[in-house]
């Protein structure tokens, strides 16, 4: 069968082609079958769906009318709380925390009567490109089982590829959503900073994180969107979305490419083919094409890995080893309160988390802050500024996602500072607090590839009218 | 490239990170940040000069909001304590301090 998506599922629906619980019921069994390779999913919450299809399916046998998103079965990545869930956010430290209220992003989806099947993996506190760095295990990319799905948000994206889902939510501090979606093949959609609520996201950097949707379709990425978007009283940097940007008209515009991303070491053979064959078929939809520049992006990669562990390291100073449910009961007569921290988090975190929360305390401890993080800080504007200047003669800015395809599993698990340079294409939109969507071309050898269209401010619409006309072509 | 972390800095770090370490541990970490500083060097020759730090996405203003009791709030608190590793009352329960 083919591949259902959000409209074709509710279109299906609506025409009784089929019922909630026999696509929930075979999600779970595809499941069963394929995640024992794939990793994707971290818990399943099978009862809860379950009853959740069979009221969508009543609903509709009463003849009322669904709403677009009544029935869907959605994956959620493992940083986003839904209360009485598990909320592990990949790391042993939160190992047996359940969360105790609904992210604003699940309060939306849930009064739209989704349906959601599970949790997805991610690299522990989503810290990682590859979702390698996961506490509980590795997952796979479904193109390629020997590869990666990207990161951090592998688990949403290789779920939402290999059909074990009809869309996901992950989240984007540096290109968790888009480059997993580049890596397997599908849409991811980083929305501009402060155009999605926050509440209930496992915090890693709080002036970088944005929640957004990775579905099959540019069309789906959108209806998730226009679902989670909005401003709310409980993330004081969420912010309403002025009316005028929120639909578009499609009209071809100018189309920036900056040459920084271009003429960066290590862009693949393969990348740099698939970008050229983008700006073909974007010509041929009458787009201008217009050389650009973003002259600071070179210093983007050490100015994310300043002000990101930075943030970090402040962020997760809440788990101590004693809250969040976490089974201590035997040890905490033993030994003094500083011993059992230091015990908790050294054996708690993975070494991902601990390298960035000690880089994060060094950047910002006394005599070295200047140097660091407030330089940091004033590179970050820099770059923003780059594109201020930029979105002046363009309306949109395409780019390569990440310079190669999926990398082999346990490639650059030895060089963090690989890894790290991996992400140089999506970092700067997330300094700039932009929007940007990662959008598949044709694979190459069976290994996707994704362009990134980045937006103005708030101007999610545009790009995802770019995308759209793009796919149906 | 002088070392600007040395296993002392180090293990200052990981102190107030409130982190233990292993041996192994430590000599990893050290090697990855030594070069991930020495990385960063290449910040130094950004021109910043008359430039303001950006703390954050793309609001800078204050929030404010009436200073009134949230119910739902204390639902969830309830739930919160109940998570506790142990708890006296509505306490958290730790180890001394000294």
């Amino acid at each position: 069968m083919e591949q259902l998506t959000i409209k074709k599922f509710h279109q299906g629906l609506t025409e009784k082609k089929f019922k909630v619980e026999e696509i929930v019921t075979d999600y779970y069994r595809k499941i069963e079958e394929k995640d024992v390779q794939i990793g994707a999913y971290l818990s399943l919450n099978k009862t809860d769906a379950i009853s959740q299809a069979k009221k969508v399916d009543k609903d509709l046998a009463d003849g009322q009318k669904l709403n677009i998103l009544a029935g869907a079965p959605l994956a959620i990545k493992d940083n986003i709380s839904i209360e009485g869930e598990p909320a592990t956010a990949a790391s042993k430290i939160l190992k047996n925390y359940r969360a105790v209220y609904d992210a604003t992003v699940i309060k939306k989806l849930k009064n739209l009567e989704a349906v959601f099947l599970g949790k997805t993996n991610l690299d522990e506190f989503a810290m990682g490109s590859s979702t390698e760095k996961s506490g509980f295990k590795i997952a796979h990319n479904p193109a390629d089982l020997e590869r990666v799905p990207g990161g951090s948000s592998g688990g949403s994206a290789a779920a939402t590829a290999a059909d074990l889902c009809l869309a996901a939510l992950g989240s984007d501090t540096g290109g968790s959503i888009r480059q997993p979606a580049s890596f397997c093949g599908v849409v991811g959609l980083k929305p501009t900073y402060g155009a999605v609520s926050r509440f209930g996201l496992i915090a890693m950097a709080s002036s970088l994180d944005q929640i957004g949707p990775i579905a099959k379709t540019v069309e789906d990425a959108e209806i998730l969107f226009d679902i989670i978007k909005g401003k709310d009283s409980s993330d004081a940097t969420s912010v309403k979305i002025p009316v005028k940007k929120q639909s578009v008209d499609f009209q071809p515009g100018t189309i920036g490419i900056p040459k920084e991303y271009f003429e960066a070491g290590g862009l693949s053979k393969e990348v740099g083919r698939a970008m050229d064959e983008v700006i073909k078929n974007l010509k041929d939809l009458k787009f201008k094409i217009k050389e650009i520049s973003l002259s600071h992006t070179k210093y983007a990669v050490a100015c994310y890995y300043i002000i990101m562990p930075a943030e970090a390291s402040t962020n997760l100073a809440r788990y101590d080893g004693l809250r969040y449910a976490s089974n201590l009961k035997s040890e905490t007569g033993k030994l003094k309160l500083l011993d059992l921290y230091l015990k908790q988090r050294g054996e708690g975190f993975g070494p991902e988390v601990k390298r960035r929360i000690i880089l994060g305390t060094f950047v910002l401890s006394s005599g070295y802050y200047d140097a660091y993080y407030l330089k940091a800080q004033k590179v970050r504007r820099l770059i923003k500024e780059d594109f201020e200047k930029a979105f002046g003669g363009v309306d949109a800015i395409l780019t390569p996602v990440s310079p190669t395809t999926a990398f082999k599993i346990g490639e650059k698990t030895t060089d963090p500072l690989s890894m790290y340079l991996s992400d140089i294409f999506t970092i700067p939109v997330n300094l700039a607090g932009l929007p940007a969507i990662s959008i598949p071309v044709k694979p190459v050898k069976n290994l996707p590839i994704g362009f990134q269209l980045i937006g103005k401010p708030f101007c999610e619409k545009e790009i995802l009218a770019i995308g759209k006309k793009y796919e149906q072509k | 490239m002088s070392k600007l972390i040395d296993k002392k800095t180090l293990e200052y770090l990981a102190g107030l990170s409130r982190i233990k370490l292993g041996e192994n541990e430590e000599k990893q970490i050290l090697k990855d940040l030594q070069k991930i500083l020495d990385y960063f060097n290449l910040l130094k020759e950004a021109d910043v000069s008359k430039i303001e730090p950006l703390a954050g996405g793309t609001i800078e203003t204050n929030v404010l909001r009436e200073d009134e009791k949230n119910e739902r709030k204390e639902k969830e608190r309830g739930k919160l304590i109940d998570s506790f590793s142990d708890k006296q009352d509505d306490f958290l329960k730790i180890p001394p301090v000294f």
